[in-house]
This record gives C-alpha cells, structure tokens and sequence, in this order.
C-alpha cells in the first residue's frame, strides 16, 4: 500500500464548472459544496449521489462514524486515491485524531492501537475493496468471532463498497489532491478546527434499521440492493443504480456494457448475469455479449461504446497514474457529459460487485426483524 | 521584597517551563524525523521488493510472511530470449553489454507492466514474464499477444538507437502459451520468489525456442489462439517436436493486429 506522497497522480482531466441550480440543492442539503462535487455539477445523477451517500444523509445503523472514517482511510489508502486518501486525513485530523496515530494506521493496521473488532473490520473492508478475489461470506467469519452481528457486516461492506465507488470517481479524473493535502493545514483551519469538528460531528446522526419499501425491492442489480435491506443505504442505493441506468447522456445499452466488461473481470456472476439480462432488453444475443466480453471489442459496437468497452476494463484493477492516462487518451474521444457519466458508471459497477459478500451473507442468515 | 522574590521566582519557573516545552518540542520534531527516515527507507525496501514480485503479493508477504498460500489459477506465460546474443556478447565489451541487456530488460519490463503482465524472473538474456497470476484476468491472453508485439515495437525503435551508436542490433524469440498452474511464493526463507510452475510454463519456454526453428519472432501455441481476439493476425505453421513434449507442438507466428474484426488464420506456411 502506498503511503500518500508515493502515489502517483497526473493532471486533472476536469474543469470545475458553475450550475447554480445543482449548487443550491447541494448548498441546501449538506450546508455546503464538497470540493469533488465541483467537478460534477453537470451530471444531476452523481450530483445526487454526492448527496444521497455523504455520511450526512446516509445514516449508519451499526457502524460508529470514526470506524466508517478508518473505513474510508483503509479503502482509499489500498486504492492508491490520492484524493480521498488525503480527504480523509484531513478529516481525521481536523476530528482531533493526532498525526501520529494516522502513521500508525496507514504503516500497519495491525499494529495501530485498535480493538480487536476494530482491526477485523478494518481488515474486512480492505479485503472487500481489493477483490483477489471478491470477498465472501467465508471472509467475514473473523468480524463475527469479534462480535458484529450479519447486519453489520453488511454495513461494513456496504462502506468498503462505497469507498471504491468514490475512489474511482476522484482517481480516473484525477481531481486536484492539493486542497485535500492541505485543507487541514491551513492556519484558519488550524484555528477553527475545535469548531469544525462539531460542524462534522453535529452532520453524523446515527441511522436506524430500515425495511425496504416494495418499490425498491425490484430493478436492475436488485440483489445487491436487496442483500443491503435493513440498513438505511439500501434504498439510496437503489435509487443510485435507476438514477444512473436511466440518465440519457450513455445509452442504457453502452451502460450495461460497462457493467457486464467490470463483473467479468471481477468474476462477479451476479452483476454479469444481471448485465445480460440489461444488455438482451436492449436487443444483444448472449452470444454477442459473448463476443463482446470475449475481446472487448466487435462489430456490434457503436462507436461511443468502442471507446468505453476497453476503457471500462481498465477501471478494475489499476495503478492510479496508469488508469489516468488511459483516461486521457479517451477523453478527447468523449463529450465531457459522456466522460463523466462512464467515470460514474464505471464506480458505481465496481462498487455494487464488491457488494457480493453481502449478498452472501443475506443468503446464509435469516433476514433481522426491523422494528 | 518578597513580592520581588516571588515574582523573580515566578519568572525563572516560567522561563524553565518554556525551556523545558521547547526542548519536548525538538526532541518531538526530532523522532519524526527520524521516523520519517525509517518510512522512507521501508518504503525503499518495498519498492525493491516490488521489482521482484508484484505488489499484492508484496503487501501479503509483509502481512503474513511467506506463509502465503499456493493456488491453482490459469495463467499466461511468456518467455523472451535474445537470439544470437551469447555470440554478440563476445565481441563486447563487458561494460557495453551490460548496459545495452539493461537498458532492453527496462524497456522490456515497461511493456510487459503496460499489458498488465509482471515479469516473474530474468534468466541470462530472456525473461519470463506472467499474465493473470496474481489478479483475476480474463483478457490474459490478449494481453500477452498485445505485450509481444509492444515488445516488437520497443525492439525496432531500440535497434535504431543501437545503430546510431554503430551497436549490433537486438533480436528476440517471443513463446506464448496459457493453462492452469500452481502460483505461490517459492523457495527458502533467505531467497524466495512470486512464480508458478506446472507444464503451461514448460511448454512456453519451449515454443520460444521453437521461433528459432521457424525463424519468427513470436509465436503462440494454440491454447493461446483459442482464446485471442480474432483481429490478431496469426499464421499456422508446421507442427514440429519439441523436447519433453510428447505430441509435435502446433505454433503460429503473430503477424500484426488489425483494426478490422475478420478471423486471420492462414494455412500452413502461407
């Protein structure tokens, strides 16, 4: 794992752009605009999901918010984002955890002054981001010998997975990291800190178990979201997943694509059988698909989605600087709204596959009774 | 007068105070350097590290020691090997020849990393390089068809470097060939390596000898073709016999890829 200054990073790829409307409603629900959002403020469905799954909006029904901030230390640290990586310094530091318990945290996790269920959660969650292979159900025997209930283990996952998700939307644009490096170095910040940490805190209310409402227990992809009932991220997720399938920059076609390409890679068979499914609805035989996977390529393709198939494999596995110059060659080759809407779909895609040890774990344990 | 004492003393305890903060604080700012050091130098180590094998199994080593467990998985093998280059090597001088191997082993490794392979070890003047041994990779075999013929390309734009410098010029035998074998981390605790083993890695080692016999420069067994995107133009040559192999090996030599999507397989020797 890298440790921040190692990582390497290009340019960014993306102008900051202005919508007053998208900053107002973002303005309006978090009492602020994060600096990533910025670069998303075209895209109304990353924009809501910037929303929807800030720690603010999205409570947590079993997992402390410090955890879920060691969580997203871990998860971005073993996914080399620069970005989230150095955000999520900052906001510990500025959360008053001293510099050098951040070292001994990112130097070796077991050795960091965590409780036991604290280290086997955190292990858990690196395990679920870095997929050689997807963790299952099997991998989370260590996080209920320390104590977590199915519930939260599924929390557990469901932020690892999350972490993947905004790892990608941040590395494959290579969002500028210098406000993120700095943002608690800066002397105001220095002085304020006392005050921004209640701001922080004041954010992250406690969640409560939820059930499913029946219109989200259906839809593309509604195993995983169905493996998540129970905890309030589930129905947000749902809307994530239509939110993005339904936006008319991609055709739904050149979407699903980019979903079948991540979960072959990932061997994934839940979100390639379900990508199938999307892709057959939009009129392609399985052999095609076949045909498709097979090479990242065919004749069948349109030229948008040339470009995308290939680029979406690249967004598994990756060394930052690597994917990002990747991400540059197909740039000039996109509309910005297209660019941006596949570095959406391409996270999101990697994320919900790394939602499968949840789904293991919903099959292998009664569902909990939510009151 | 003694409000005077007690302020003087007052101020000397506060003058100790301060003093005594000030040294914390440079003994403080002295371990994290020293700290910072150490990191640096770990990070170094690893970075060592990782030029031998690849990152993950790296961080599993570190984690876990070499207790790390052995798996089946299908992989894709390359072997590289400089033809002719023992003779070369006897008209160089030591120091050229060195920098002349090193300078295509970097280039080599460039690709190789590029195409998602990791070169597993170095072997004189060739390599062995591994495509899907450490991460799932269903592309493996594209990927290292697409790695041999970066490697053609780097070969081409350093041959005329080497003719600038009025330097003999390279040539490589690329072999190719894919199958399930065990990969793990092999050998002592003193010296251990990131590899696999099992008969895929036996047979692309001797396809890459094969080139010889069929003057190519590479060539891939037809497990490999099987599995190849089609705008790979290939051409099938003679099955000839191999040592160890007990069937004559069927090879065909890469001729390009092209954009068109058409299947490109021509007969024998054609």
């Amino acid at each position: 794992m890298a440790p921040l200054q190692a990582i390497e990073w290009e340019d960014c790829l993306l102008e900051p752009v202005r919508n007053p409307q998208a900053e107002r409603y973002v303005r309006r629900t978090l009492r602020m605009v994060p600096h990533a959002a910025r670069f998303f403020l075209d895209s109304p469905w990353i924009v809501r999901a910037v929303v929807r799954f800030d720690l603010s909006q999205v409570r947590l029904a079993y997992v402390r918010p410090d955890l879920a901030e060691l969580i997203a230390l871990v998860v971005s640290q073993e996914n080399a984002c620069r970005y989230c990586y150095a955000a999520t310094r900052s906001v510990l530091k500025i959360l008053g955890l001293p510099e050098e318990r951040i070292r001994r945290l990112e130097d070796d996790m077991l050795l960091a002054d965590l409780g036991r269920p604290e280290k086997a959660a955190l292990e858990f969650a690196r395990r679920v981001s870095r997929a050689t292979p997807l963790a299952s159900g099997l991998d989370a025997e260590p996080l209920l010998e320390a104590g977590y209930g199915v519930d939260a283990i599924k929390e557990i996952t469901f932020l690892a997975a999350l972490n993947v998700y905004y790892n990608r939307i941040a590395t494959l644009p290579a969002l500028p990291t210098a406000p993120m490096e700095e943002l608690a170095e800066h002397w105001y910040m220095k002085m304020l800190r006392p005050l921004a940490a209640r701001f922080l805190r004041a954010r992250r209310k406690p969640g409560r178990p939820e059930r499913l409402s029946e219109e989200h227990r259906t839809g593309p992809f509604a195993e995983f979201v169905l493996a998540l009932d129970g905890l309030p991220a589930a129905a947000p997720l749902r809307l994530l997943i239509d939110d993005a399938l339904s936006s008319p920059v991609l055709s739904r076609r050149a979407k699903a694509l980019v979903f079948a390409v991540v979960g072959r890679g990932l061997a994934c068979p839940v979100s390639e059988r379900e990508a199938y499914r999307l892709l057959q609805e939009e009129g392609l035989r399985p052999e095609q698909v076949d045909t498709i996977l097979a090479n990242l390529s065919s004749a069948e393709l349109d030229p948008v989605e040339r470009v995308i198939v290939p680029f979406a494999r690249e967004t598994i596995w990756y060394r930052p600087v690597q994917v990002q110059r990747r991400a540059r060659e197909i740039r000039e080759r996109l509309s910005r709204e297209q660019f941006i809407e596949l570095i959406g779909v391409a996270a999101l895609a990697n994320a919900i596959c790394r939602l499968s040890a949840a789904i293991d774990l919903a099959r292998n344990s009664p569902p909990t009774t939510v009151q | 007068m003694s409000t005077v004492v007690l302020l003087a003393a007052l101020a000397v305890s506060l003058g100790l105070v301060v003093l005594l903060w000030q040294r914390q604080r440079s003994e403080t700012r002295r371990l994290r350097e020293r700290l910072d050091a150490a990191t640096l130098e770990l990070q170094h180590v690893q970075t060592t590290f990782s030029r031998f094998a690849p990152q993950e199994v790296v961080d599993r080593v570190i984690a876990r020691g070499a207790a790390i467990e052995a798996e089946k998985r299908e992989v894709t093998v390359l072997f590289a090997d400089l033809v002719d280059f023992t003779r070369m090597s006897e008209r160089l001088d030591p120091d050229v020849l060195v920098r002349i191997l090193n300078e295509y082993f970097a280039r080599i490794t460039r690709v190789i990393s590029d195409h998602r392979g990791h070169v597993a070890k170095f072997l004189g003047d060739g390599l062995m390089a591994l495509f899907g041994a450490v991460e799932r990779n269903p592309w493996q075999a594209n990927d290292a068809v697409h790695a041999a013929l970066g490697m053609r390309d780097m070969l081409e734009h350093y041959n005329r470097e080497l003719r600038r410098q009025e330097l003999p010029e390279l040539r490589v035998g690329i072999g190719i060939h894919c199958g399930v074998a065990v990969a793990g981390v092999i050998g002592t605790h003193e010296l251990m390596e990131f590899t696999v083993i099992g008969s895929p890695v036996n047979l692309a080692s001797r396809v890459e000898r094969l080139t010889r016999v069929h003057g190519v420069d590479i060539l891939v067994t037809a497990a490999v073709r099987a599995k190849l995107d089609p705008r790979f133009m290939l051409r099938e040559l003679s099955p000839v016999d191999a040592p160890g192999v007990s069937e004559p090996v069927v090879t065909f030599a890469v001729e390009g890829f092209e954009l068109a999507p058409a299947v490109r397989v021509m007969s024998h020797g054609s």
